[in-house]
């Protein structure tokens, strides 16, 4: 990719020159790209938790005992992932995606484990290596993934896309992906007010072992805390006293000398003084009583216990109590009440929930590592439950083996069953979240990269807020401003922008360390008086409370040279808050950051020379950062840097400055390309910063939804609906972005030539008027491709089915000799395409199964289920066997298709359209050179949408092909070149025998005579959208009816009737059309001839024999009426019957 | 029918002529005639194209219907189209494209057994009568058209010289310039409603001359289709019975 990007670029700026001082850093994106790949996210985190967290989760649960007898032990002492292999009956097969993709199978490596467990009676550990513990799936491209490291050529050989961009999983042969889930932030205080109005801090504490949520709030003036544990809130001065601050002045200090925090915990001391607590032991006593009846059922320790294991492991859950010392916790308490005071004496503003910096990113790597926590946990205690179960049936003879106890299927069925359902069930965390992995979208290859980057929501979708959908300012950089879906997921569900990375945990205690080193005084070290000192800040790492020091600026440029330097690592974020005097260290995972040029007073750390090696070849993106020319910015840290959009922009010290609104030497990074602040999807649309902004967003779902390349294997794959276009074409005027993902090697649409104007009626509301050459030349003709499978059924009494040589019947000419139609063949719909046979004894138990005879056997042929009235051919057959054995044969049926009125089209700006009508070339507009519109766009289409991008890039399109160039439109692209300007567009028109404006002089094909007025013509990108009206087109007049009600079905599918509703019907009766309404609802439905009894007015029966009517309540046939109902209302009354409710039927003469 | 004719005397002057390219005036008629004309050389003017494919194997990594189209597409010599019959109204066959009146059979028979992709061009199709044969694409040369663009150029004492009339594409850009100066009506430009230039190109399939030829047959054909309807009295009558106008 590289190479060819270099080039365009530089032949670019010959054309285009930005000025001349700036370094031109669009090099480092497709490096940067080359490193972090576009999912690099997705394969980061599945790595760190390959490679690191699954040794932690072992370490942490590494024994297993015996419960009676704690000598009998199972130990894991190493745990690694091999390659993704199968194990079938004595060979381990080894698994390529694709295989798994086209056999149905989960792309998955054994977890194995090293082992030493005892015996009982004997002295000597059993050792074991390389035991499999069960089966993960692995991601594609991750470290342990074949794929992983591999160039095109091999890719090739393995059957895979080389611009595929992996991250996702293969579970039963369906491509996975688990999205991004996005959370607030853990263990950090967030300051907030509730539904009652009352201010409140909350922290979500999270651990290894537990999370828990604790609240402090303020209500009439006190302080209180809110903790599931305790049946009521609890006044805050009592916790202090019960962590043993006893001394209410210690607690004084400890929020800071200033009397206004004094007035504000006055009446929280009162109450405590109130309630006569001054001891910690009054409050654990005080505390002991307001404890929830949810634990009443566990066994009682003792009772101060309860409430000091709470305040350990509960309140606060994430600061460490060691030894009993619960002055990190007091001084936590002490910093959240600051906060809080300090919002209600208006110091310090409220947090903002939606500010992206309070955010975090769950990865698919941590999402999978929790089930594995979890099952793996399950697993251990299987195994000691199993263990203790032998132990006490034991006879002496018959050795304990722990190894014996293990089995595999408990992490195995487990991983698979949540990847496949996306149902995250957790007992541990109460974790029940649904729809956490999704099928990977295959409509286009655009569809693909967009699951990828795509962040699902924390709140559930039909809430009514209108926060946290806005556009939020830190979103900057981060995510994509137009990517997101309408409707109710609007703002909600967002895209990661092209730069984006999200960090995974990294080790403290190197931070810790060199923090220290740098002179943060421990809190422990201090008084509660010097915690707030006026001159010093507190040092926060990752919610934890560090300690102080007095130089923050000086600390923090300390810590970002260490970073520079790469002596610690590359995402850890340092962000001075001077409103809170906080120092904040972030190392924690899921935290979005990007990268940005470093500057030294304004003066870019990146000159000409960097780039050049980097042309060259002997530098990467990596050695940016390594020598710290680059850096990753956080959302936090975004705030302490002023970033800089290009380096000209800067005024030059000393002049200017009056009218510059910021000093040069204030600036401390650049932006590296500013169309970075776009996504995947969005950077497809050209000019996308001269459209109305919604209509970029219309165009991120539409293109989605646009036919093309799925893939370079498309065709040798097995998706179950696959819509492909026979020509697909490079969009004359592309993006930078186009060329980073690939977009110009798996194109979605085809460069028409689009004459706006009003022709014909047809192209009212949006609909195109389309030139019939075009259609015969290729235009939008496209390929639909769908797979069914036929499973050759084994049956419980070894009976199976089988699949014969057709004789020469009808519907059966598709099939080969051997039963199965052949690749090639044409069918239409109903056609048969196994010729199988299934034994009519499927349950009895048959001696010998093989030697059934012909006539045991029932045709059970499969045939085709396609659209009426269309011919389409077979593509493939694929044979084999699924994992239970079984034969399957998979068909690829081939459609080719036209585009014909009412095909939905759509242009890259959010403009879609229907074809209208189809028009032969000879009654087309043509122009004094010959050209003639592929289609025609009614021109209203223009004035309410602003699509402003659209007519630059029918501009800079016919420039395109008139000087053979293919033109750019990147966002926000004019001033660094990588947008070409109308003003240069309009030359280049004008050269080539064009009117600067785009507009041609043409003739009407009907009369031959010029048209009254100019006609904007040129070519425009077009998208054939997966809408067809094949697919939907539906009608009826008689057909299936429900059994039970027998009214016409319901749904295209089981081609049912078309519904008169009741606003229909409404209709109808306000009009008085009396007849119609018997017609439609009763004749056309379900009419049902009924015999009423005139005397008891229920329903009898007619009996055909003797020919008459009867009724079987008053047993006589002599007052009987026959009358039509419909059937639903007869069922109505006898289901009114079968509940004792009787309905009875008043007949009068009419 | 009497009335006035309106019988014209269109004048042709040929510029250029050349196997796929032709150029020529057509003069002293209007718009309608000039349009006909290349509505039916665009629509009507018969060539011979492949419309029914039979694949008996294809292991080719292109399916049977994008080669089926591609076929379609290829141009062939259709001198001889005028003298055949559409297979749909073909008497000899009842419509199956059998005959020879109405068919010629091609057969496309490659094979590649080394490991280099080989290319199959209109070239590996056999035809089974000589002279309906794919055109070929080396012998024909694309006429480059003279990609020249003048706009008549104002000098200083504002006379304006006309470079050349043709090249000129009305775009009133000239006028507005005009205006622009301070200037208004120094210039004005007429299109000469009654002359048209037609540059036909061809695929090759038929010569263009011979395509402007077999169009002019169609027309006439065409007008003698109306007048014999007129003499039947058909439709037409009917119809100005029913306007009430009465003959």
């Amino acid at each position: 990719m590289g190479y060819r990007e270099k080039d365009s670029v530089e032949t670019h700026n010959n054309h285009a020159k930005p000025i001349k001082s700036a370094v031109d850093k669009f090099a480092l994106l497709p490096e940067f790209l080359k490193v972090r790949g576009l999912v690099k996210q997705h394969i980061d985190s599945f790595n760190y938790f390959i490679n690191n967290e699954i040794k932690k989760i072992m370490k942490t649960n590494d024994r297993i005992e015996c419960p009676q007898d704690p000598s009998l032990y199972l130990r894991y002492t190493k745990i690694s992932i091999g390659k993704p292999v199968e194990y079938m009956e004595h060979h381990a097969e080894k698994l390529t995606p694709n295989i798994c993709r086209l056999s149905d199978r989960t792309y998955a490596s054994p977890i194995e484990v090293d082992i030493e467990y005892t015996v009982p009676n004997q002295t000597n550990k059993e050792y074991k290596k390389g035991l499999v513990i069960g089966r993960i799936p692995i991601m594609l491209r991750s470290s342990c993934c074949v794929l992983s490291g591999k160039d095109e050529a091999e890719l090739a050989k393995l059957g895979e896309c080389p611009l595929d961009p992996g991250g996702y999983f293969i579970i039963k042969g369906n491509e996975k992906v688990i999205l991004i889930q996005e959370q607030l932030s853990k263990n950090r205080i967030i300051i907030d007010t509730d539904s009652k109005g009352r201010v409140n801090a909350s922290v979500t504490s999270s651990t290894h072992e537990t999370k828990t949520k604790t609240v402090f709030f303020i209500d009439k003036d006190k302080i209180y805390l809110q903790l599931n544990q305790f049946s009521k809130p609890i006044s805050i001065m009592i916790i202090m006293k019960a962590m043993g601050m006893e001394n209410d002045q210690e607690v004084m200090q400890m929020l800071g000398r200033d009397p206004k925090y004094g007035f504000l915990l006055f009446p929280s001391m009162q109450e405590c003084r109130s309630e006569k607590i001054i001891t910690q032991k009054q409050a654990l006593e005080y505390l002991q009583g307001k404890l929830a009846n949810l634990s009443s059922l566990r066994f009682e320790i003792n009772k101060d216990d309860r409430v000091k294991k709470i305040l350990i492991n509960v309140f606060l859950a994430h600061v460490p109590v060691k030894d009993g010392n619960f002055r990190p916790k007091c001084i936590y308490t002490a910093v959240m009440l600051k906060r809080m005071m300090d919002a209600v004496l208006n110091v310090e503003t409220f947090d903002d929930k939606d500010y992206v910096g309070n955010k975090r990113l769950e990865l698919s790597g941590q999402l999978v590592a929790l089930l594995f926590e979890d099952l793996f946990k399950t697993m251990n205690s299987q195994v000691a439950s199993r263990m203790s179960k032998a132990y006490d049936k034991a006879s002496r003879s018959t050795p304990l083996y722990f190894i014996h106890y293990m089995m595999s299927d408990t992490i195995t069925n487990g991983l698979e069953r949540a990847i496949s359902t996306g149902n995250w069930d957790l007992k541990r965390f109460k974790m029940n979240r649904k729809g956490v992995s999704q099928v990977l979208s295959r409509l286009a290859f655009i569809a693909t990269l967009g699951y990828m980057t795509r962040v699902s929501p924390q709140f559930e979708k039909t809430r009514k807020v209108s926060g946290p959908r806005a556009l939020q300012p830190s979103q900057w950089g981060m995510l994509c401003p137009c990517d997101t879906p309408e409707g109710e997921g609007c703002g909600l569900t967002k895209n990661l922008a092209l730069m984006t990375h999200v960090t995974t945990d990294e080790e403290e205690g190197p931070l810790i360390k060199w923090c220290r080193k740098l002179g943060v005084v421990d809190v422990e070290d201090l008084s509660g008086e010097e915690l707030h000192a006026p001159d010093s800040f507190l040092v926060m790492l990752n919610g934890l409370i560090l300690g102080k020091h007095t130089k923050p600026q000086k600390f923090a440029n300390a810590m970002r040279k260490l970073r520079r330097k790469s002596v610690i690592g590359e995402f850890v974020s340092i962000f001075v808050h001077e409103r809170q005097r906080c120092v904040y260290v972030a190392s924690d995972g899921g935290r979005v950051c990007r990268p940005l040029v470093i500057a030294d007073k304004g003066v870019s750390r990146i000159k000409e020379y960097h780039m050049k090696e980097l042309r060259d070849g002997v530098r990467s993106f990596y050695d940016f950062v390594r020598e710290g020319l680059i850096e990753y910015l956080d959302v936090n840290e975004e705030n302490n840097a002023l970033i800089a959009l290009y380096e000209h922009e800067i005024p030059k010290d000393g002049h200017g400055e009056d009218n510059a609104d910021v000093q040069k030497s204030s600036i401390t990074h650049i932006e590296i390309e500013p169309f970075t602040i776009l996504g995947v999807v969005a950077g497809l649309i050209p000019y996308p910063h001269h459209n109305q902004s919604p209509r970029n967003t219309y165009q991120c779902a539409m293109g989605k939804q646009a036919m093309g390349n799925i893939a370079y294997n498309q065709l040798s794959r097995a998706d179950t609906l696959l819509y492909l276009l026979v020509y697909p074409q490079r969009p004359l005027l592309t993006t930078k972005t186009i060329e980073l993902v690939g977009y110009d090697k798996l194109g979605a649409g085809q460069n028409a030539t689009v004459a706006v104007m009003s022709y014909s009626g047809y192209d009212i509301e949006d609909a195109i008027v389309m030139n019939k050459s075009s259609l015969d030349r290729g235009f939008g003709r496209c390929i639909a491709l769908k797979k069914q499978i036929v499973v050759k059924e084994i049956y419980s009494n070894e009976t199976s089915d089988r699949i014969v040589r057709p004789q020469n019947e009808p519907r059966k000419q598709a099939l080969d000799a051997d039963g199965i139609a052949a690749p090639g063949q044409i069918v239409r719909r109903h056609d048969i395409l196994v010729n199988k046979q299934s034994p009519r004894n499927k349950k009895d138990r048959i001696t010998n199964p093989m030697a059934l005879k012909d006539c045991d056997y029932a045709p059970s042929n499969v045939s085709y289920k396609g659209p009426e009235g269309e011919t389409t051919v077979v593509d493939r057959v694929m044979l084999y066997s699924d994992k239970d054995n079984k034969m399957c044969v998979k068909f690829i049926i081939r459609h080719v298709r036209r585009p014909e009125i009412g095909d939905k089209f759509s242009s890259r700006h959010g403009q879609k359209g229907v074809i209208g009508t189809i028009v032969q070339q000879e009654d087309f507009p043509f122009s004094e050179e010959g050209i003639c519109p592929d289609l025609i766009m009614n021109p209203h289409g223009f004035p309410s949408r602003m699509t402003i991008g659209k007519m630059i890039e029918l501009l800079g399109s016919k420039a395109a092909v008139s000087s053979g160039r293919f033109h750019y439109g990147s966002a926000f692209g004019e001033p660094s070149g990588h947008a070409d300007k109308v003003e240069d567009i309009s030359r280049t028109l004008v050269k080539h025998g064009f009117n600067y404006s785009g507009k041609d002089l043409l003739y009407s094909g009907i009369s031959g005579k010029p048209l009254q007025a100019y006609i904007f013509m040129g070519p425009i990108y077009y998208q054939k959208l997966k809408h067809m009206v094949l697919d939907k087109m539906h009608a009826r007049s008689f057909g299936p009816r429900v059994t039970l009600t027998r009214q016409p079905t319901e749904g295209r599918a089981r081609d049912g009737g078309l519904r008169l509703g009741e606003m229909e019907r409404d209709c109808l009766i306000a009009y008085g059309a009396s007849m119609l309404i018997y017609e439609r609802l009763m004749l056309s439905s379900d009419p049902y001839q009924v015999q009423v009894c005139r005397q008891c007015g229920l329903l009898g029966y007619y009996n055909h024999k003797l020919k008459t009517s009867w009724c079987s309540m008053c047993k006589t046939g002599d007052s009987m009426s026959s009358l039509k109902l419909p059937y639903a209302c007869k069922l109505l009354f006898q289901e009114l019957q079968s509940m004792n409710v009787v309905p009875r039927l008043k007949l009068t003469e009419y | 029918m009497e009335g006035v004719s309106y019988q014209r005397f269109p004048k042709v002057k040929i510029r250029e002529m050349k196997d796929d390219y032709m150029k020529f005036e057509l003069r002293e008629t209007d718009a309608s005639m000039a349009n006909a004309l290349r509505r039916v050389m665009i629509a009507e003017v018969p060539t011979i194209a492949i419309d029914l494919v039979e694949i008996e194997a294809n292991s080719s990594v292109l399916n049977d219907e994008f080669i089926a189209h591609r076929l379609g597409l290829i141009p062939l010599v259709s001198d001889d189209a005028m003298g055949m019959r559409f297979s749909r109204d073909c008497d000899a066959c009842d419509g199956d494209g059998q005959c020879e009146y109405c068919s010629v059979e091609f057969h496309l028979n490659v094979r590649c057994d080394s490991d280099q992709t080989l290319d199959v061009t209109s070239n590996d199709l056999r035809s089974t009568e000589p002279r309906v044969i794919p055109v070929d694409v080396a012998a024909r040369s694309l006429a480059s058209e003279s990609g020249g663009f003048d706009s008549p150029d104002q000098r200083l004492d504002l006379t304006v010289r006309v470079v050349d009339p043709e090249a000129y594409t009305y775009d009133e850009e000239v006028i507005k310039k005009a205006e622009a100066m301070g200037k208004p009506g120094l210039v004005e430009i007429y299109a000469k409603e009654d002359s048209f230039i037609f540059t036909v190109e061809s695929t090759g399939a038929i010569k263009s001359y011979q395509m402007v030829i077999n169009a002019i047959e169609i027309l006439k054909q065409k007008l003698d289709a109306v007048r014999l309807q007129d003499t039947v009295d058909a439709d037409i009558g009917e119809l100005t019975q029913h306007l009430g106008r009465g003959l």
